[in-house]
């Protein structure tokens, strides 16, 4: 990615968390083959989103929330560490989802999307966030 | 020594200031902040019920579904039809396994607010859970899933059916039919979000743990699922599991497939026969 920089947690206020995730699921939106990009809260509440219009935002974040906690808690039942990304292929699409400490990225893209480069920005927004918000902060 | 604690110097005065406040720092994922302002809006009014609705999201995000659970029903014990709490308790429900009491409290939800739209994204979810269950897929002989090789590298195979039923497993594993349950569980969760982003039917799916990634196949009725270190290719990944496929298809006599024997796209390691556990 290369919009918003790494910087240090105390360089962040609120303001600028919030605009700093819209930047960071932007960022995601204009990747290639990319269509939309949502960050939701583990209790489904929508962070920040850009995805087509076609797309029922909460509906989208409801259940991807509801995917990301159940392989939450579906790894920690079997005893495995929680999943960092994972994606799923479809007729039309794949859907992407990684875990922050502030909630789910979700990036839905076209089929002859380039699998690694975004694991790989996902990856990136993950370490923005986590950069962002600061050790121990999200849940303290 | 000081013996009492003054107010803090922007305590809120008012419980809209104090839910104001709590909610914004909810929103900026500020969980000990928002705790302290809801416990302040609890203090000028205990019988707030967005406090206490406030005060359960704040539980969730904090891993504390009990507590939530408890704030969730003492919204309910005062407005029995409230949505976002039969919502709430509805997700812990289903986090908890329980998808009966899940979809009993989403009805609810709906049948006074028939266009909530994250009831009814939960409640499409969880179609099918109590559909009975797909029958195995035709057999007309013994399943020989045995025969199937995992990839030099491959950790774990698991074949089962889209209703959590375990067909086989390499090596085996006692928790087989455990990963065998969440694999479906999880994998129809995915094809109801997918549906809802308008991608249609769900057929492959890549989940990494950070130790392994494990790549997935479905066609909405079979499940065949590899297990493989976490630096795997995804290409050389899928393609292994396509293999391991079709290679279950033709054991299970499903398609019309040739013998699996091509080579396998990574080296071989063939376990010995016995060494599956074939569980239908």
């Amino acid at each position: 990615m290369t919009g918003p920089r790494l910087k240090l947690a105390l360089e962040y206020d609120s303001a600028s968390r919030g605009r700093h995730v819209r930047d960071i699921v932007q960022e995601l939106k204009r990747l290639h083959w990319v269509r939309g990009a949502l960050l939701v809260a583990t209790d489904g509440f929508v962070i920040a989103a850009d995805l087509p219009e076609n797309v029922a935002v909460d509906s989208l974040a409801a259940l991807a929330a509801t995917l990301g906690r159940e392989l939450q808690t579906s790894a920690a039942r079997l005893g495995r560490p929680s999943f960092s990304t994972a994606l799923f292929s479809a007729d039309d699409g794949t859907m992407f989802l990684a875990a922050s400490r502030i909630g789910y990225l979700v990036v839905l893209a076209d089929q002859q999307v380039n699998v690694q480069a975004i694991r790989g920005a996902l990856t990136d927004a993950v370490a923005l966030i986590e950069a962002a918000w600061g050790p121990g902060q999200a849940t303290s | 020594m000081r013996l009492w604690k003054s107010p803090e110097p922007d305590a809120p005065e008012t419980v809209a200031e104090a839910l104001r406040r709590a909610e914004h720092h909810r929103r900026e994922e500020r969980y000990a902040e928002a705790s302290a302002l809801v416990a302040r809006a609890l203090e000028l009014d205990p019988d707030n019920l967005h406090a206490h609705l406030l005060a359960a999201y704040v539980h969730i995000a904090r891993r504390a579904p009990a507590l939530a659970k408890t704030e969730f029903r003492w919204v309910l014990g005062h407005d029995a039809t409230h949505p976002r709490a039969l919502v709430g308790l509805a997700r812990i429900a289903l986090d908890e396994g329980d998808a009966r009491l899940c979809r009993d409290l989403l009805r609810r939800a709906l049948r006074s607010y028939p266009d909530f739209p994250e009831a009814t994204a939960l409640l499409e979810a969880l179609r099918g859970r109590d559909a009975p269950p797909a029958p195995p897929p035709a057999a007309p002989a013994a399943p020989r899933v045995d025969r199937l090789r995992l990839p030099g590298t491959g950790r774990a195979l698991v074949v089962g059916r889209a209703d959590g039923g375990l067909i086989a497993a390499q090596p085996p594993a006692d928790e087989a039919k455990d990963v065998a349950e969440e694999l479906a569980r999880t994998l129809r969760l995915a094809a109801s979000a997918l549906r809802r982003a308008g991608l249609g039917a769900l057929h492959r799916a890549i989940v990494d743990d950070g130790r392994d990634a494990v790549f997935t196949r479905t066609d909405g009725e079979l499940v065949v699922s590899l297990a493989l270190p976490r630096a795997t290719d995804p290409t050389q990944g899928l393609l292994d599991v396509n293999r391991l496929w079709s290679a279950t298809q033709h054991e299970l006599g499903v398609a019309g497939t040739p013998p699996a024997n091509a080579a396998p796209a990574t080296p071989v390691s063939t376990p010995a026969a016995d060494s599956t556990r074939r569980v239908s």
